[in-house]
């Protein structure tokens, strides 16, 4: 598809136009000191100098808090009815490569029986603008997990920095083209000379064997090795790495509300808890907090590659960056790697 | 009555006696002021007890599959101190439509949800029973409902028993404690065709004798359907004259053709473990044994991730799976 010229004031214009029309426009801006993806109202909130958000933009498309329903109590009896959702327009702006390639992890659950009409009419109306990677940090990892700084997978439309602060853009998908089209007064044809910033180089980790760890994963008899148990022994299970990662997707259904009326909620859950998997009779199938990270671990890496053949960590490192008690999953990897 | 109408009848009470409150404040008011200004609305939204409601009671047309649909309760019986047997028929009279093994997700609003297994034949059309034992938060509530009042069912869902497969074999049904409830769903379609099948049998261990569910089909499955019951108890009771012992004490006399039986378990998890080893003593191969998996389950439709064993969904591929599929599954048994 043909690449297109996005100059910043035009950026700004586009925000206004469609904060204008009732959209919602997502982009990296500052919270509690921090960078993270969030609504915008004007450019100017928009935060241009960042390596990547601290959550990542998955509560755009599978909200932590969602009601699915909504009851009432009454001297006549109790009442339950469904609530439909007709979400808003949503442009997200900025976002990373490493994100926009999660997108598709979320799909292929929320849709390989049941189809979550929550997530999909959510989904179906936000439009992913990915700016590609001018920098890292230590944490990066998607070159390790095959994915690339510059990757198109999951965008709607791939942006480039260009040395003037402008972007060049081009379209992935169908509905990135759509957008651009309705909005082509702002994306104009590309200047005969522009100069792109150059995509940041992240090396793959060198220990780290991907496609090892995979097979190794697949043999079960590795489930009970005492590496589980060493490696992740310092896990405190406080579940930070699931709420920050951008393929988790667990929910707990609550009901919440006042003795006279309240809601069913969809809530982010995590299976590092341990009330996660717990009966109530009292039995847990996953008793101890190493299994539970073992869970996790074999989520991303066996379990959720191999049913739904889509990637179940797309290396943003953020598990990484959150993780309290320094538990580091590429060392994991690593240490599976090195195994003979 | 339930604990929930008995709340609202107190809150009502409350209200009416702010309304009345109010209303000879107001009354006071007016002769004082001897005026005829605007009276009072006195169904403000601070009481909302008596405020009409206009909800409509279910969507069916809507796309979430997070809808519930709206049943009543009717009939209740108890059955032990601590299970009682649920007959319920949903509000549009239509059938339920489950095959034996299922589940539904039964909800109390404001209480929540959880999964509950069917315990009768789909041959019963306009009703279905669910036994539930008041553990938690909503089996607790739920069992302070009565006839007529509502519920809201979801499903039904997973993966039941294989009916068809089992036809012409011998079927050796081994249940513990509560694993007799969906396990009763499969006994009666099976016992509703009992020429289909060759010999049936039923091991069915509790705790004690006042814990033994469905008392009264126990003796007529015993007596009028050619099937043999034989139940144990954990511990010796004083006056139980019947076997003692966990269930797998009744395997080994047991005379088993293991080319034509398939035995069907459900039970607890601990139960599992040991009851697949005494099968293997029997020579019973691993395709021929079925067995329920509890897990913890929120949605029911392979989403939520609660009851997820490896790659496997226990809501949407179960909870009935054949040994053999799940011998080698980490955390199932």
């Amino acid at each position: 598809m043909t690449t297109k010229f996005l100059k910043k004031e035009n950026l700004g214009k586009l925000i206004d136009t469609l904060i204008g029309e009732g959209s919602i426009f997502v982009a990296p801006r500052m919270g509690a000191r921090q960078v993270v993806y969030a609504p915008v109202s004007k450019f100017e909130e928009i935060v241009f100098d960042y390596i990547i958000p601290i959550n990542s933009f998955k509560e755009f498309l599978f909200p932590q808090t969602e009601t699915v329903a909504a009851f009432s109590i009454h001297k006549e009896g109790v009442d339950l009815r469904g609530v439909e959702i007709e979400p808003k327009e949503t442009v997200i702006f900025g976002s990373r490569p490493c994100d926009a390639a999660s997108v598709a992890s979320l799909r292929a659950v929320f849709n390989w029986d049941f189809k979550d009409e929550f997530y999909n009419r959510r989904e179906d109306k936000a439009v992913v603008m990915t700016v590609a990677c001018t920098k890292a940090d230590d944490s990066c990892f998607c070159t390790t997990v095959n994915l690339t700084p510059d990757s198109q997978k999951g965008s709607d439309i791939l942006l480039q920095e260009t040395s003037g602060g402008d972007y060049a853009v081009e379209a992935i998908t169908e509905k990135g083209k759509g957008f651009m089209d309705r909005f082509n007064n702002f994306f104009e044809p590309l200047p005969t000379a522009y100069s792109p910033l150059p995509t940041v180089d992240i090396k793959p980790i060198a220990g780290v064997d991907v496609q090892k760890v995979k097979e190794w994963l697949k043999d079960t008899k590795h489930y009970e090795n005492p590496l589980w148990q060493e490696l992740a022994r310092k896990c405190i299970g406080c579940g930070a790495c699931t709420f920050a990662c951008p393929t988790c997707h667990c929910f707990d259904i609550v009901d919440e509300g006042s003795a006279f009326e309240g809601e069913r909620i969809k809530n982010w859950d995590a299976c590092q808890f341990e009330f996660f998997t717990l009966h109530t009779s009292g039995h847990n199938p996953r008793d101890t907090q190493y299994k539970r990270w073992r869970n996790r671990f074999m989520c991303k890496f066996n379990f959720y590659p191999n049913k739904f053949s889509s990637r179940g960590c797309v290396g943003c490192g953020r598990c990484i960056r959150v993780c309290p008690v320094r538990l580091d999953i590429t060392e994991v990897m690593e240490e599976i790697s090195s195994l003979r | 009555m339930s604990s929930l109408k008995r709340q609202i009848k107190t809150e009502v009470k409350k209200m009416r006696s702010i309304e009345m409150q109010k209303l000879r404040s107001y009354e006071d008011k007016k002769m004082r002021r001897n005026s005829t200004s605007q009276p009072l609305n006195l169904l403000t939204s601070e009481i909302p007890a008596s405020q009409p409601r206009n909800l409509s009671t279910s969507i069916f047309d809507i796309s979430s599959p997070y809808i519930s649909r709206l049943a009543k309760i009717e009939r209740v019986a108890r059955l032990t101190e601590k299970e009682r047997l649920f007959t319920i028929a949903f509000e549009d009279k239509k059938t339920l439509g489950h095959s034996p093994g299922q589940f539904i997700m039964l909800s109390i609003p404001g209480y929540g949800e959880a999964p509950i297994s069917v315990s009768s034949t789909p041959n019963k059309r306009n009703t279905f029973e669910l036994c539930v034992r008041a553990v938690g938060n909503l089996t607790n509530a739920l069992h302070n409902l009565t006839k007529g009042d509502r519920l809201w069912i979801r499903g039904p869902y997973g993966k039941g028993f294989p009916v068809e497969e089992l036809k012409g074999k011998d079927l050796l049904f081994i249940a513990g404690g509560i694993g007799l409830v969906p396990m009763r769903s499969l006994i009666k379609t099976v016992l509703s065709e009992r020429p289909s099948y060759g010999k049936i049998k039923l091991l069915y261990g509790v705790k004690s004798p006042d814990e033994i569910l469905f008392k009264d089909e126990l003796s007529e499955w015993q007596q009028t359907a050619s099937m043999n019951v034989s139940i144990t108890i954990d511990k010796p009771y004083p006056e139980w004259k019947g076997n003692t012992g966990v269930v797998t004490t009744l395997l080994p006399p047991l005379k088993i053709d293991e080319t034509k039986t398939v035995v069907i378990v459900v039970g607890p998890p601990v139960m599992y473990k040991y009851v697949i080893m005494s099968l293997g003593d029997k020579r019973i191969a691993g395709h021929d044994i079925y067995l329920s998996l509890e897990r913890r389950m929120k949605c029911g439709l392979g989403k939520c991730g609660h009851c997820q064993i490896n790659s496997i969904y226990v809501c949407q591929e179960g909870p009935v799976f054949r040994l053999s599929d799940i011998r080698y599954l980490r955390e199932a048994i």
